[in-house]
């Protein structure tokens, strides 16, 4: 994969052909990433990927197998964690218990020997922008969970860190206070203009935060790029499912009529992709949930038929749950309408060739 | 709490524990305070009032030795048991694995005997044909006396009978503690030295001290181990108490050494309970946070 030249001019993380073995488990295998000095990059994966290795093996807590890492051109592979100059904010916080916040704040810059002057002006500056005014004080117990939150990511940004590694952050936070979080970790690093190495499993807050997405699965790094370009063109069957919500389904090539025809459903599509290898003729077909077209049911209609099983109101976008003649629950998701669907009806379910993903899976 | 089962339940629960410790904890010192302040004669005790037993303690330059030298004794021990216990217990719970339970009751396996047994089967160590000289005698070597009937043998041995305790301890301490918080620090730029000094130490403190006091009050008052192993010289102040109630018979007199024992512990538990702020060892009381 040519993934570490994709779209960075000046690496300025340089993460160089990493593997890490644990006995017989290879917990990464062979990743390359290059990132940018002003970048907000999101490792997505599901847990057991080994995201939260490579974050580790960043950090310095744990040391690459093979490969190596570079800082701003200089070789920090074999640097302890407190020669390296990184911030880091872990899932549980994990503030000093023992310490105030005035006092976990100022950890970091105790340990890099700042001067009493330079001590006094961080705390100043992370109490203002973290908005941490009367909870200096307090110990970490005595805080919300965000406002834990916020001084977690205080202790990370407080000594002008090379980078900010951060370790699923949000994910001890409740849905709301996850999104208020999200918009303000992203200010943070525009405002910092250092790279956010951000590891989640959790494909909203990867895209929703990011400039690019990492995507790993099994040790190995499935796809790399902005997150549009992942979001719209897949390159793998599992990014095509992992990231975004979608719809999978099992189809053929016909070569004779140039079109795709699903395996359950009456109902095929043309395709202008080539099939890899000669023979190739099975096809997994993934849809963004958002784009199926559903048409009202008519004796001429080519679509999927299926009917109305419920409906979900999610804020301004509906989730329409079909159940289609196959016994099968399809959800497509349609901006809020003034329109009444009524349970039970039926509907014609198609979607522009264009839109979907097609991948080939053999014989 | 209205419900009359609840209350009932509550009551059993708090007055069966409550009525034991007045029966077997609290009316025995109190009538050891009594007994302290009158006087034994003869193999008698004369209910007599007065601070006599008290005055012979304060004047009587013996015992105040007696006690210092417990007191040294005591504190040498368990700074040294501390000291031992942090890297097995240390080295138990980081790696100990799927043994860490079975390693850390192979501490407790010396307990399964009796005192005494340990302390005999330690006399046929140290002593004078115990297996160190006497491999030293057999070498040609001049023997240790040092170990033998001394208050270094003492010392080894109360070492040895309360080092498990302090272990235990200090393993259920690191035991509930986050490691996670070490990765934490040194991510923040700590170095090993300062994730111990600044991390671990002090959010282990706590289940040290118990530990360390747990080891320091019998220690002090051992009387056992140095009848033992404990040489002809250098009495110990438990001893001393042993002596009055039995070859001397001056019961009132060791009814007193044992109040002034029983004070300076309880002063020593208070000076440590009072003067550690707990929130600096991590302890909220609402468990790990």
């Amino acid at each position: 994969m040519n993934a570490s030249l994709d779209g960075v001019a000046t690496p300025y993380i340089r993460i160089a052909g990493v593997s890490r073995q644990y006995g017989q488990v290879r917990a990464l295998h062979d990743l390359s990433i290059d990132i940018a000095k002003h970048e907000f990059i999101a490792i997505l994966g599901p847990s057991g990927s080994g995201k939260s290795t490579l974050l580790r093996l960043i950090a310095g807590l744990d040391r690459p197998s093979t490969g190596r890492i570079f800082f701003d051109g200089i070789d920090v592979t074999d640097l302890p964690p407190y020669k390296r100059g990184i911030g880091m904010v872990f899932q549980e916080f994990l503030l000093f218990p023992h310490r105030t916040v005035r006092e976990n704040l100022a950890f970091p810059l105790r340990m890099t020997n700042q001067p009493q002057q330079k001590i006094l002006e961080r705390l100043d500056w992370a109490e203002a922008i973290l908005s941490l005014r009367g909870l200096m004080d307090r110990y970490p117990n005595q805080l919300s969970g965000g406002q834990q939150q916020r001084v977690a990511l205080g202790r990370g940004l407080v000594t002008h860190p090379t980078l900010l590694l951060l370790d699923e952050p949000l994910a001890n936070l409740d849905r709301e206070l996850r999104n208020e979080m999200e918009v303000e970790i992203r200010r943070y690093q525009k405002q910092l203009g250092i790279p956010f190495v951000y590891v989640t499993h959790n494909q909203e807050e990867a895209l929703s935060m990011s400039d690019r997405v990492a995507v790993i699965n099994g040790g190995r790094l499935e796809a790399l790029g902005e997150r549009q370009t992942i979001y719209d063109h897949p390159p793998t069957p599992f990014v095509a499912r992992f990231v975004g919500k979608s719809t999978r389904f099992d189809g053929a090539y016909n070569p004779a009529t140039g079109q795709i025809e699903l395996q359950h459903y009456n109902y095929a599509f043309p395709y202008s992709g080539a099939f890899e290898r000669k023979g190739d003729v099975r096809a997994e077909v993934f849809v963004k949930n958002e784009r199926f077209q559903l048409s009202p049911w008519t004796a001429v209609a080519t679509g999927i038929a299926c009917t109305i099983a419920d409906i979900v109101l999610r804020g301004p976008f509906v989730e329409y749950i079909l159940e289609t003649e196959a016994a099968e629950r399809i959800i497509a998701v349609k901006p809020k309408t003034s329109d009444q669907a009524v349970l039970g009806t039926k509907l014609s379910l198609s979607w522009d060739p264009a839109a979907c993903h097609v991948f080939p899976a053999g014989r | 709490m209205a419900d009359p089962d609840n209350r009932w339940n509550r009551r059993l629960f708090l007055h069966v524990p409550a009525i034991f410790l007045v029966l077997f904890f609290v009316l025995p010192l109190i009538a050891l305070v009594i007994l302290s302040f009158w006087q034994t004669e003869n193999y008698k005790i004369v209910r007599e009032w007065s601070a006599t037993n008290y005055v012979t303690l304060a004047t009587e330059p013996a015992y105040f030795v007696f006690f210092v030298r417990s007191l040294f004794l005591a504190i040498g021990v368990s700074i040294f048991s501390v000291a031992v216990s942090w890297p097995i217990a240390f080295f138990i719970v980081r790696h100990g694995g799927r043994y860490k339970l079975i390693l850390s009751l192979l501490l407790a396996v010396p307990f399964l005997s009796g005192e005494v047994l340990r302390l005999i089967s330690l006399q046929g160590m140290l002593g004078p044909t115990g297996l160190v000289n006497g491999v030293l005698l057999k070498i040609g070597s001049a023997p240790l006396r040092f170990i033998m009937y001394s208050n270094w043998a003492t010392f080894i041995a109360l070492v040895y009978l309360y080092l498990p305790m302090v272990v235990t301890t200090v393993y259920l301490s690191l035991l509930n503690f986050d490691f996670r918080l070490t990765s934490a620090a040194s991510s923040c730029g700590a170095n090993r030295f300062q994730v111990f000094c600044e991390i671990v130490w002090p959010l282990n403190l706590s289940g040290t001290i118990v530990g360390f006091l747990l080891c320091f009050i019998p220690t002090l008052s051992a009387s056992l181990a140095p009848r033992f192993l404990g040489g002809p010289s250098g009495v110990l102040y438990g001893m001393s108490i042993a002596q009055q109630f039995g070859e001397s018979g001056t019961w009132a007199l060791g009814a007193a050494m044992g109040v002034v024992l029983f004070l300076f512990s309880m002063a020593v538990l208070g000076v440590f309970s009072l003067g550690i702020d707990l929130r600096r060892t991590g302890f909220t009381g609402m468990g790990r946070l």
